[in-house]
């Protein structure tokens, strides 16, 4: 039962993008995970990935130029990143049919988990009490999840979603006014999700995920800045511990 | 687009008020006999639970594990005969149904039946069985159901415990996605419903 | 997007009924371009969301899948605006109950449940279609969402600037449906004008809308407000705006030539009847009590037919007022002397007359339900209500 207030959130996000002012968090990891360099098959799903401008208002206007430029940066910054990951990451091999329909649902699964742990375990301010406790990071999208075909002999499963709105000229003078009248208004989103799913739990291991990310993804440098933000703190990297310590931006 | 060309008053809202204030999310701890939905119906929970601090209506509560997405405990206290389950989001052109003091057991499923269709736009919300069941004390109605939200790929399944006590609708909905949060913690939230008491 | 343009057509009667003068010249259609491909920033975006849209729709539990009923919605489609302008076209029918259809820029279509059940006719389905069709064929979907960036614009800053928006709004409204009204024209210009090249009637656009109208008007009595002032005049008068579009199609259809053909009322019966029971849940599901009521009126113009009662009956039971028990149950006993009612009818004829306090015809009534269909879903529920 979240009709009104999904809608009323859905409507701050896209008509004016208020985001609390509160310090959130990016990152999470199931207490006590560890993953050695060199000891897993991981699989990455394909990448959603959306990109458009924010019209003053807060409007998505997709664009598919630059939706096919962050595909192929960010295909070309993960492809090298995947091997600095410390273990092998083979790309997904989509199915078709019935199968694709299920994989379709996971992926709204893992987008459902995803939002929820920002909304109630990053943001501190509306965190679920049971969560709140020391070091817990306890998520999962459930074990069948390695029933999905081409997964077999895979340990884990790598999600990838982003979502980019740059803010219009006239948002960003509105924004400027908007501060004036102290209406808090944000240019642009930035969001992305980046979940490490182990297939012999189901758990979620590992997730970073931010609505206010960095890199504009339409430049290959850009797109470089983000994959490293979304794949910061990725376990089982060499020299992980160091990037785990600066998590956050 | 459509959507969003109907959402626009909404929005005008939205812009008007600001956000929702923030939550105020509570613990429901185990083992203690708690008033839900600021009603008399109690229960009795044996495992924790999060009491969230947004109501889908006056007479109503959410509690979850993992978000309201993931898995959605709701009670219903006592609704009054003329009001809506929940809150409508346009009375103008979106009325929901509402409930009647001389309601059969058999017209509770349907009431959440049409009111999840009208509030969430969508015809893929049905009823699956329906039997009796004794609900705080009184006979009432053990139902399932399932659903798909408009313009979504995850499909949810729920169920409902519910009776009409002293001309007022009481009734706890449990719902989840049907891909693993579902039989997650459906015997949870059994439990809760079925140490309801008036 | 058809029912929320006509609301609009409501909403400010005076541009349509300007437009609605019978000197209106129908213009000629278009040179069909095969495979086009988008051309700029925005049409492209445009796309790649439709792409995606699609791609979610294919496999949504929404679409109805019947072979025969996409056979037959898909062949008025084709017989209406030829066959080389319907293989551009992938048609998807979707299952909400509202009348609507629409058209992407990349040529996906969609017809809701809602319009199948409002229909009549293969020459009124496709009306409905064309006029999709010539949103596509006019490329309306960029000009549109062109249009509606400027107008969320005004309002972010008005919420900034103005503290009480509200009456802004309302304008910002109203400049969203002054441009819908605009496009509606010319693909409904453009839809006339296929229909006449079909062998469909082509006046058969204009009738589609009294009936709207009216449904429109009962849903707002149904709900104790009043109809829109401007077309108060009476329940069942006509009403300007709609008799302004229905003018101008109709006039348009006149000034064009015309084959003889049938309308199809017939066969487009046959091939919506094996859905016009879900149609009908669907529809009476709503709370939308005048309005159903309007829309099976007029769908039992020809007389009640089983299917019509049995609905008819569980509205009334649904709303549940204690007149309306007894009407419910009424309707029932006329579905079941029919002799083609379901076992639902007699279910329905049980509960209305138990919130009745009926209890003794209640009971025999449930039994007979039971004995009908043993394995219902709520068999064991309505067992008990028998042995209470």
């Amino acid at each position: 039962m979240r009709f009104v207030r999904t809608m009323l959130a859905v409507m701050a996000a896209t008509m004016l993008a208020v985001v609390p002012v509160q310090a959130q968090e990016k990152t999470g990891v199931k207490p006590g995970f560890t993953l050695q360099p060199g000891t897993a098959r991981i699989v990455l799903l394909r990448p959603s990935i959306r990109v458009g401008a924010q019209s003053t208002a807060g409007m998505f206007e997709p664009n598919a130029d630059w939706t096919q430029q962050a595909r192929e940066n960010i295909g070309r910054a993960l492809a090298k990143a995947q091997g600095q990951l410390g273990n092998t990451v083979v790309d997904y091999v989509e199915p078709v049919g019935a199968d694709a329909a299920a994989l379709a649902e996971y992926q709204a699964l893992f987008d459902a988990v995803a939002q929820s742990v920002i909304e109630f375990q990053f943001f501190p301010g509306n965190r679920l009490p049971t969560k709140k406790r020391k070091d817990q990071f306890a998520w999962s999208l459930g074990a069948d999840v390695a029933r999905l075909p081409g997964l077999s002999g895979a340990d884990y499963a790598l999600f990838v979603t982003t979502e980019d709105h740059f803010g219009s000229t006239g948002r960003k003078v509105l924004q400027v006014f908007a501060a004036l009248a102290r209406v808090p208004v944000t240019a642009g989103v930035h969001k992305g999700f980046a979940g490490l799913v182990d297939l012999h739990t189901g758990e979620l291991v590992w997730l970073n995920a931010d609505l206010q990310m960095g890199g504009d993804v339409r430049e290959a440098d850009g797109a470089d800045k983000r994959v490293r933000q979304l794949l910061e703190g990725f376990p089982g990297r060499p020299a992980a511990a160091t990037v785990v310590a600066s998590a956050g931006r | 687009m459509r959507l969003r060309s109907l959402f626009l008053p909404l929005a005008a809202v939205a812009l008007a008020c600001g956000v929702p204030a923030a939550a105020g999310n509570k613990l429901v701890v185990a083992g203690q006999r708690i008033a839900v939905a600021k009603s008399a119906m109690t229960v009795l929970p044996t495992s924790e639970w999060n009491r969230l601090g947004a109501r889908p209506g006056r007479a109503a509560e959410t509690w979850t594990l993992d978000g309201d997405a993931l898995n959605d405990l709701t009670f219903y206290g006592g609704i009054e005969s003329g009001r809506p389950l929940f809150r409508e989001v346009s009375r103008k052109t979106k009325p929901l149904p509402t409930v009647s003091t001389t309601m059969l057991v058999t017209d509770i499923p349907a009431l959440l039946e049409n009111s999840y269709r009208i509030a969430l736009g969508t015809a893929s919300m049905t009823i699956g069985t329906i039997e009796p069941a004794t609900f705080a004390g009184a006979k009432g109605v053990h139902f399932t159901y399932s659903f798909v939200r408009q313009d979504d790929t995850l499909r949810r399944r729920g169920e409902g415990r519910g009776a009409m006590i002293g001309g007022r609708l009481y009734l706890i909905t449990y719902e989840a996605p049907a891909l693993y949060y579902y039989d997650r913690s459906a015997a949870a939230a059994r439990q809760v419903a079925e140490s309801a008491q008036l | 997007m058809i029912v929320r343009r006509l609301m609009a057509a409501m909403l400010a009667a005076t541009a349509v009924a300007g437009a609605g003068s019978a000197a209106e010249k129908v213009p000629p259609l278009p040179p069909y371009v095969a495979a086009y491909e988008p051309t700029n920033v925005d049409e492209r975006g445009a796309w790649m969301i439709a792409d995606e849209d699609e791609r979610r729709l294919r496999d949504s539990a929404d679409v109805m899948r019947d072979p025969a009923l996409n056979a037959f919605v898909r062949g008025v489609l084709c017989r209406t605006v030829g066959e080389d302008r319907c293989k551009g076209v992938r048609l998807y029918i979707v299952h909400v109950p509202a009348f609507n259809a629409t058209m992407r820029p990349n040529g996906m279509m969609t017809i809701w449940s809602g319009a199948l059940l409002r229909l009549r006719s293969e020459a009124e389905l496709g009306a409905v279609l064309g006029h999709e069709f010539g949103h596509f064929e006019l490329r309306h979907g960029l000009a549109d969402f062109r249009n509606r960036r400027s107008g969320t614009d005004l309002m972010a800053w008005a919420s900034v600037l103005v503290a009480n928006s509200a009456a802004f709004q309302v304008d910002m409204v109203g400049g969203f449906y002054a441009f819908d009204r605009a496009q509606e024209k010319a693909a409904d210009m453009i839809g006339v004008r296929y229909l006449a090249a079909s062998h469909y009637p082509s006046h058969a656009a204009a009738d589609i809308w009294d009936r709207m109208m009216g449904e429109a008007d009962a849903t707002a009595i149904g709900r104790h407000r009043k109809p829109d002032q401007r077309y108060a005049a009476g329940f069942f008068a006509s009403h300007p705006t709609n008799l302004a579009r229905a003018t101008y199609l109709r006039s348009a259809a006149a000034e064009l030539p015309d084959a003889d053909g049938s309308a199809g009322v017939d066969g487009y019966r046959a091939a919506i009847a094996p859905w016009l029971p879900m149609l009908l849940d669907d529809q009476i599901r709503l709370n939308d009590f005048g309005g159903s009521e309007y829309l099976l009126g007029q769908l039992a113009v020809g007389g009640w037919a089983t299917p019509l009662l049995f609905a008819r009956a569980e509205l009334y039971r649904m709303r549940g007022h204690p007149r309306d028990l007894v009407s419910a149950a009424g309707f029932y006993q006329e579905a079941i002397a029919r002799g083609d009612a379901g076992a639902e009818a007699y279910r329905g004829l049980g509960l209305a007359l138990m919130r009745s306090q009926q209890v003794e015809p209640a009971k025999t009534a449930l039994r007979e339900y039971l004995r009908r269909k043993p394995d219902a879903n709520d068999a064991s529920i309505i067992a008990t209500l028998v042995a209470s």
